[in-house]
């Protein structure tokens, strides 16, 4: 299982860069900017916050974009969350799919290994992945508010990135299954499961009677604005992510362990 | 001998579409036994199923006493398979698909590796991606054969290889079946099996139709007729008693006759176009 492991984070090595360093320098990048819209934001703050379902939906209403902290919740918070998930579920979607759709499932598959292992050792590296990239881009951040000589807030930081982890591996759990089941790779189903997720949240801050129904979709664990302002890790959300996670991953050793695999 | 291959009734379809059917047949150890059919005969189902890449309706698979379901990873301990297609991951160099393999197996196959790639001449620098088919045969040659199986699986294994790699890929089986390995071969070629085969079976149509020595499968009572009489010239396989044949030709006008022993291609196109008993 770790030659299986060791193989697939490999593989895998150049998109987890590309991908990490796409996010993580446009994090630096949104953070360096806040020096020269400070004295604007300062004006845009009050403005911002008063736009109703708009501030709702961006965490502007929460948390004050004129502070660091703020700034760094609704851009990087916005620009991490998207770039974070549509990696997972682009890895997630191709994780298993991609040994039938290259053709290597019968070289792979030929070797004394049992399908559930090799299904164990691509969830683990694609936790690895998942680890790694946050690791890449909290690196980011940390050394955009170093240029800034502002100080890292450490413990908001950790639960930001932490949380998006969390939804990260709920998200590649949902993906796995679009993987498991099919012989070819549906990168564009990964990608639109992404954003489809990504726009439940976003409609469902603007919209008052969905509000209630947010903690159904991933993104609620990781709400970067409610996050830094020090809400509490809504638990409705945790317990769904668990449940979420548990069921996709029953489903994917499920559908993988019987299936057919293609030529 | 003992049995180390031992398909009994083995059914699997897709959906409506035929896979095989009731397929039976018995691999002893030490033997190289040629599988042989069409395009869509059912061979590669059968391989698969074998491998445990498809599961089958009904049927049993056992392959060195172990059932194919149940002890699945044990059995691809001892197997060395070259599928039809040899595709690996792209990006790799070819000494790294090697490696790979030989890790997953928890084995050291360095030595052996070396031995092939040099008797195959294959260059290890290269990615796969840079790769003809016959290369990617070859790295499919070691990779099947640098643990020493107890037996080889072979899914059209020649095909893309040129005759002189064709004929140490041969050398290579002999060699590994005189120290005690089995080789299962399907193939289209009809001069292997005959050149390099113990036993063969003929699948048509998802099913087993013929399954026996090779001397056999050559020596039956099939006679390739070619006759010129009646200012026609017809050719055809006769499979009965010969007599019979003399009286069906008495009341023509013949010009020419020749009544030979068929070839192996003969007797194969005979089964795959469903003439026996004509």
């Amino acid at each position: 299982m770790t030659a299986i492991l060791r193989h697939e984070l490999k593989l895998n090595f150049k998109s987890l860069l590309i991908w990490s360093l796409s996010v993580g320098i446009m994090g630096f990048i949104c953070i360096l900017m806040y020096t020269s819209m400070e004295g604007e934001m300062a004006d845009m703050a009050e403005t911002f916050s008063n736009l109703g379902a708009f501030s709702e939906a961006f965490g502007m209403s929460t948390l004050s974009i004129a502070t660091i902290s703020g700034f760094f919740a609704t851009e990087v918070g916005a620009v991490h969350g998207l770039g974070s998930a549509m990696f997972a579920a682009l890895m997630a979607t191709v994780l298993l799919s991609k040994e039938e759709d290259g053709h290597t499932g019968e070289f792979l598959y030929s070797l004394p290994v049992s399908r559930s292992s090799v299904v164990v050792a691509k969830i683990l590296a694609l936790i690895s992945e998942l680890v790694l990239f946050t690791l890449i881009c909290g690196a980011f951040y940390a050394a955009g508010f170093i240029a800034l000589g502002e100080n890292i807030p450490g413990s908001e930081m950790t639960a930001f990135l932490l949380r998006m982890l969390m939804m990260n591996i709920e998200i590649a759990a949902v993906a796995l299954v679009i993987s498991a089941a099919s012989a070819r790779n549906r990168i564009g189903f990964g990608l639109g499961l992404s954003l489809i997720f990504y726009a439940y949240d976003l409609v469902g801050r603007v919209v008052p009677d969905m509000k209630d129904w947010l903690f159904l979709g991933p993104f609620s664990l990781a709400n970067a604005s409610e996050i830094f302002a020090g809400y509490e890790l809504p638990g409705k959300a945790v317990v769904t992510a668990i449940l979420v996670t548990g069921v996709s991953l029953a489903a994917v050793f499920g559908i993988y362990l019987k299936k057919d695999l293609a030529a | 001998m003992t049995d180390v291959i031992k398909i009994e009734k083995l059914t699997k379809s897709y959906g409506k579409k035929r896979g095989v059917s009731e397929v039976g047949l018995t691999v002893k150890e030490g033997e190289i036994y040629g599988f042989i059919g069409p395009n869509g005969a059912g061979k590669s189902t059968t391989i698969r199923s074998m491998l445990g890449f498809l599961n089958y309706e009904k049927g049993s698979i056992s392959i060195f006493g172990k059932d194919s379901r149940k002890e699945h990873t044990e059995i691809l301990k001892e197997v060395g398979y070259m599928p039809s297609e040899a595709l690996f991951y792209p990006a790799m160099k070819v000494s790294e698909v090697i490696k790979f393999a030989a890790d997953v197996r928890g084995m050291d196959c360095t030595k052996e590796a070396e031995m092939l790639c040099e008797r195959l001449q294959l260059d290890t620098g290269k990615r796969i991606k840079e790769l003809s088919l016959g290369n990617r045969k070859k790295v499919s040659i070691v990779c099947a054969m640098q643990h020493k199986p107890k037996l080889f699986v072979f899914d059209e294994p020649s095909s893309g290889l040129d005759p002189l790699m064709q004929n140490t890929f041969f050398s290579l089986i002999k060699e590994y079946v005189k120290e005690g390995t089995t080789c299962f071969l399907s193939t289209h070629v009809l001069s292997e099996v005959s050149r390099y085969c113990d036993r063969a079976a003929v699948m048509r149509e998802g099913r087993l139709i013929k399954e026996d020595t090779v001397e056999n499968l050559t020596e039956s009572s099939i006679k390739n007729v070619k006759l010129y009489a009646d200012g026609e010239h017809k050719e055809y396989m006769f499979d009965g008693n010969i007599n019979e044949l003399v009286k069906e030709l008495a009341g023509k006008k013949i010009d020419n006759l020749y009544i030979e022993e068929p070839s192996l291609e003969d007797i194969f196109m005979h089964f795959y176009e469903g003439k026996e008993g004509k």
